[in-house]
């Protein structure tokens, strides 16, 4: 032993002298911390130890250490723990001496990858050939925690833990063994003289009251939040520590590089808290734990300038959430508290947050105790052996779940904030303890300890409704809804700075968001404050941009990113949320800023931009009918018509009385109207503004334009790109003014080759969502010639040939999708359907409408060759290459004869205008005397039939919509009648009931 | 929550004591209500008994006095001030909630998880 101590006693000279010349800046202080700490030493108490760290690291001078390792003896012989033996020789290890007591593991285990979410996509297409996607993805909120184990673990003279019987063992959660410790007094026996633990200073101090006195030793660190601004290289190096540590005998050479960090942590703590002597204690503690986090703070030095907690930590996929957030939240949490002093302890749970650096890897700590028992060995070294059977008394236990529940009610607070982190743990990719929890109703529990004053307890509880909250089983979503949840979180979110507990909650929010019912609740109650405080300030957006500021960057945090994925969850709700959405304060200007700096910064491929653009795309649907003053553009749009028409009014109000066919005329009829007028469009000016455009006037602005095509040219996401597309699709499918001005801004910046390009993705949807694009932006005459000519090819290549089903094995619905489109280009232009023989798409055709297994793609395919065969100047062509009349007709006679006696002329239906649709009788009625050659070209010869019929589309636009849907759309025609929403299994009942009075007071 | 007419009614209750904020000349509690007797009841997305004409408090303000004071969407107002609100028309119960005069006002409200949380006490 006392060899031991002299070479500690060397290299802890060895390493005070190199942490001399490094910490020289501090050694006023540190000398002035010594002096208070020497004097508690010469007390002999324990905690002096501990104290004796503080004083040795950084303290510069050989004469201090000499003191402190003999004092150090001294206890070692007073006590039975020799600890000194298993401690490598410098300060740290001194430190480390401690570990052994109290051990807190922390695993923490990421529900999800972020990047892999389960998501429920639906999309819903639209009347107007406008998709709304929602992607309902249920966070993968990560989560964490875990386990937290706290082990006492005496040391027996060879470094190795004492088996005997005085000391507890085993792993239990921290609420439960500190109860045991309060209990015992083997807690103080045979470690008594080897450290305090955070459990005994929890314990002997009377409760609660001295908590904040318990705390402050933590100072130490969050100081060294600062610090590792400066040294985060540092502590890099500290992080391979432990390895060295598990070296049977030779473990105790010093390792000084590794060791020097902690100390300068320890000795700033004091600095800033010289007279608290306990303190010390805790800081040793803490700076175990810290010393293996060396790489997440690596990476927060690295991310530090550019803001904390930013999206550097993204870069990183290997850490889990929580580690980014307690690297985030640790600095900001340290500084303000050296200022404040001390009011809001930092309570034990820093430490336990910062493990899980170390075991981030581990996936179900609980479930291989072995595994944990392997993390333990990789903090403490050598003393792992024996931990194994530590764990195996049989005198503990863990507590059964409704202990737990029990526990979040208990009148001590940690008890509480345990109690929820190990539910948290629990819950952990468990559905069926989750079910327990709501069963035992642990929810509204939970829920309540949301307004808890107490930080720790306020996070952990939200921790625990955010792993409750994911998943599958709607249940748990409708239980924390019902007891008051939402706003409950949202309360806390406006009330709480801590960036992790707004991780939680906006995670948490995510996760809810992904249940249809509770989409609404959460617009009517939290709406406006994710937007004031998440969404606009880290957007970067400033409603009143300083002048001589430049504006500001979006930042991509964990709390932007899940507050996008809520609101682009609640974004898909229907039309009232739309409108909700549109007329939130700042919110769209706050997402198209975002976007606007992700472009800028080349940075278009992460997730938050990906909700933001989801966002935008959801509420450009239906734009054009929905915004405040609509009416206004469609009548200028309507009277430029006229001019050239005739008396479109009257004609409306007819297809209202009489069904099909007129309407369907008048569409037509209006949709070359509309391409006479984009034909000129080139000489039209945008509309002059007085004042910029704010709110959701921003969303169909003309400049859009250029955001999404850059968005389209850069980003690989292929949600995002799929978003960018509908988007354009959405906003090109209006019969408004603002429309027409999309689809020629669109050519003018040089879109259409950028569309045209896409449609070559290996991504299914985003061939589907460009190629709905491309038809509805060929409504403008100009944007039909040259889709024509320059995207044929491309739709024709995305077409099945007769030995594979597709190039690319699409999807039917996108081929559904490419097949509209071409049908749509060649409608009216002779030119079209010649470069459309010239690319060899008859032969394709051909063999979709003969055998084809989807009878959607054999009709779309059919309709084709129909209009193909009605341009009689190409039929010499056509002869020429061995086609004949029945390769053009005898497929629609066969669907004809199909389709009729069931009356399932749902294909029709669709392309019917709107107003029809609402009236079912008429409607089938007027079917039923429509021919079916009539109806086919004319179904698509307005995107405006489109746009309408869309909404029944599950996930595409156009042409799918309108065939896959229309039985279902029968049957719920004739109880409401028009729904908004796309979605057949939504409730609709906000749309169709008139508002009932609601008056504010 | 169902009740008989002219039957006293039994709902567990939780006092709300709002304090109006000024803006300019007026004072705003900054929440909405739906229903009343005059009203058709079974447009009220949030009663469970469709039959219910009761006032119910439809939209809150975020960040208003209402919220503050722990209002919610879906609440029933059974009384301002101590005058019953479960048998008013909607501009008698406005004009209760309006008063010039009163610069707080003390509801008793209602909803579905207080309910359930008294059942659930109850039943364990």
């Amino acid at each position: 032993m006392d060899d031991y101590d002299i070479r500690s006693a060397a290299s802890i000279l060895a390493s005070v002298k190199e942490q001399e010349a490094r910490f020289e800046r501090l050694t006023r202080a540190l000398e002035e911390e010594r002096r208070n700490v020497s004097l508690q030493l010469e007390r002999a108490s324990q905690p002096d130890r501990l104290s004796i760290c503080n004083i040795g690291n950084g303290q510069p001078l050989a004469t201090a250490w000499q003191q402190l390792v003999l004092q150090m003896k001294d206890l070692a012989c007073t006590s039975d723990s020799p600890v000194h033996e298993q401690s490598p020789s410098n300060q740290t290890s001194i430190a480390m001496m401690q570990e052994p007591q109290e051990m807190v593991e922390e695993t923490v285990t990421v529900e999800e990858d972020p990047g892999t979410p389960t998501s429920h996509v639906s999309i819903v297409t639209s009347e107007d050939g406008t998709t709304r996607r929602t992607e309902t993805k249920v966070t993968k909120m990560v989560k964490t925690v875990t386990t937290r184990t706290v082990r006492q673990v005496p040391l027996g003279p060879d470094g190795l833990p004492a088996m005997d019987g005085s000391s507890p063992m085993g792993s239990y959660t921290d609420s439960i063994d500190r109860r045991y410790l309060k209990n015992g007094e083997r807690y103080i026996t045979p470690q008594a003289s080897s450290t305090l633990t955070r459990s005994y200073n929890s314990y002997n101090d009377s409760y609660p009251e001295s908590h904040e006195g318990q705390y402050r030793p933590y100072l130490g660190h969050d100081g060294y939040g600062d610090l590792s601004d400066n040294y985060g290289s540092l502590s890099r190096g500290v992080g391979y520590r432990p390895r060295y540590a598990y070296v049977p005998g030779s473990a105790y050479r010093p390792d000084d590089g590794s060791f020097t960090l902690p100390s300068r942590r320890d000795n700033y703590g004091p600095v800033a808290q010289p007279q608290v002597p306990v303190g010390s204690n805790a800081d040793l503690n803490r700076s175990q734990p810290e010393r293996f986090q060396p790489e997440p703070y690596g990476l927060e030095d690295d991310n530090r300038s550019l803001g904390v907690d930013d999206e550097g930590y993204e870069l990183d996929p290997d850490y889990s959430t929580v580690n980014r957030r307690t690297s985030a939240g640790v600095p900001e949490r340290g500084r303000p508290h050296k200022g404040r002093g001390y009011e809001e302890p930092m309570e034990p749970e820093m430490v336990e947050e910062r493990i899980p650096y170390l075991h981030g890897g581990y996936a179900a700590p609980l479930a291989q105790p072995e595994r944990g028992s392997m993390a333990s060995i990789d903090r403490l070294g050598k003393r792992s052996p024996s931990i194994d059977s530590i764990r195996k008394d049989p005198r503990w236990r863990d507590p059964d779940l409704p202990e737990v529940i029990a526990m979040l009610s208990h009148p001590i607070d940690p008890v509480k904030s345990n109690a929820a982190a190990y539910l948290q743990h629990l819950c952990y990719e468990n559905d069926k303890i989750k079910k327990d929890v709501r069963h035992l109703k642990g929810i509204p529990i939970l829920v309540g300890l949301l307004d808890h004053p107490k930080p720790e307890v306020h996070r952990k509880a939200c921790g625990a409704l955010r792993n409750i909250s994911y998943g599958k089983d709607n249940e748990n979503k409708v239980a924390i809804k019902n007891c008051d949840g939402i706003p409950a979180l949202i309360r806390l979110l406006r009330k709480t700075n801590d960036m992790e507990v707004r991780e939680l909650i906006t995670g948490t929010l995510w996760n809810l968001s992904s249940y249809e019912p509770l989409k609404m609740v959460i617009i009517n109650h939290g709406l406006q404050t994710l937007t004031n405080e998440v969404i606009i300030p880290h957007s970067g957006w400033e409603s009143e941009p300083n002048e001589d500021s430049k504006p500001r960057d979006a930042e991509w945090t964990t709390v932007f990113k899940n507050t996008s994925g809520c609101l682009r969850n609640v974004s898909s709700d229907g039309a009232e949320a739309r409108r909700r959405l549109r007329e939130c304060d700042g919110l769209v200007d706050a997402l198209l800023h975002a976007l606007q700096s992700a472009v800028g910064k080349k940075d278009t491929d992460n997730k938050s931009v990906e909700n933001c653009v989801c966002i935008m795309r959801n509420l450009s649907y239906h734009v054009h009918k929905e915004v405040p003053g609509a009416d206004k553009y469609q009548e200028l749009d309507a009277g430029q018509t006229t001019g050239t028409g005739g008396s479109q009014k009257k004609k409306k109000d007819d297809a209202g009385c009489f069904g099909g066919k007129k309407a369907k005329e008048e569409w037509f009829n209006q949709g070359k109207k509309n391409g006479d007028l984009d034909r000129n469009f080139d000489t039209l000016d945008l509309p002059k503004r007085s004042e910029a455009a704010k709110g959701f006037e921003l969303l169909y602005q003309p400049d859009v334009v250029r955001l999404y095509l850059s968005i389209l040219t850069e980003s690989q996401n292929f949600n995002t790109l799929e978003a960018a597309a509908g988007a354009l699709q959405n906003l090109s499918a209006g019969n408004w003014m603002w429309s027409t001005y999309i689809r020629a801004t669109v050519r003018k910046e040089r879109g259409l080759p950028v569309l045209v390009e896409l449609l070559q993705s290996d991504s299914d949807k985003v061939v589907r969502a460009v190629s709905i694009a491309l038809r509805n932006l060929s409504m403008d005459r100009r944007n039909k010639d040259l889709i024509g000519s320059y995207a044929m090819g491309e739709l024709v290549r995305n077409l099945p040939s007769r030995q594979q089903r597709s190039a690319k094995n699409l999807e039917e619905d996108t081929v559904v999708a490419v097949l509209n489109t071409i049908h749509e280009i060649i409608t009216d232009s002779s030119e079209n359907a010649r470069s459309l023989i010239q690319t060899q798409g008859i032969q394709k055709l051909v063999a979709i409408s003969k055998s084809s297994q989807s009878p959607r793609e054999t009709k779309a395919a059919s309709h084709i060759l129909q209009m193909i065969w009605s341009y009689k100047e190409l039929r010499n062509a056509l002869q020429k290459d061995g086609w004949n009349k029945s390769h053009f007709q005898s497929v629609s006679a066969a669907l004809k004869g199909s389709k009729g006696p069931a009356g399932r002329s749902g294909y029709d239906d669709s392309t019917l205008p709107l107003v029809e649709k609402s009236q079912d009788n008429e409607k089938s009625g007027s079917r039923d005397m429509i021919p079916m050659d009539e109806l086919g070209p004319d179904g698509y010869s307005t995107i405006d039939h489109r746009d309408k019929e869309r909404k029944y589309k599950s996930s595409d636009p156009s042409g799918d919509a309108s065939e896959k849907e229309p039985l279902k759309n029968d049957t719920n025609r004739k109880n409401i009648n028009r729904s908004n929403r796309a979605s057949v299994n939504l409730v609709d009942a906000r749309d169709i009931k008139p508002q009932p009075v609601d008056s504010w007071v | 929550m169902a009740f008989v007419p002219g039957q006293p009614v039994t709902a567990v209750v939780q006092r709300i004591e709002i304090h109006k904020l000024r803006q300019g000349d007026n004072l705003i509690l900054g929440f909405s209500i739906g229903g009343g007797i005059d009203q058709d009841p079974t447009q009220n997305p949030f009663s469970e008994d469709k039959t219910d004409k009761g006032i119910y408090v439809t939209r809150v303000t975020e960040g208003g006095p209402a919220e503050v004071a722990g209002l919610q969407i879906g609440d029933k107002i059974m009384q301002v001030n101590g005058w019953d609100m479960t048998m008013v028309t909607h501009d008698q119960a406005r004009k209760r909630l309006t008063k010039r005069n009163e610069e707080v006002v003390r509801l008793l409200v209602t909803r579905q998880s207080l309910q359930k949380a008294v059942q659930q006490s109850m039943m364990s």
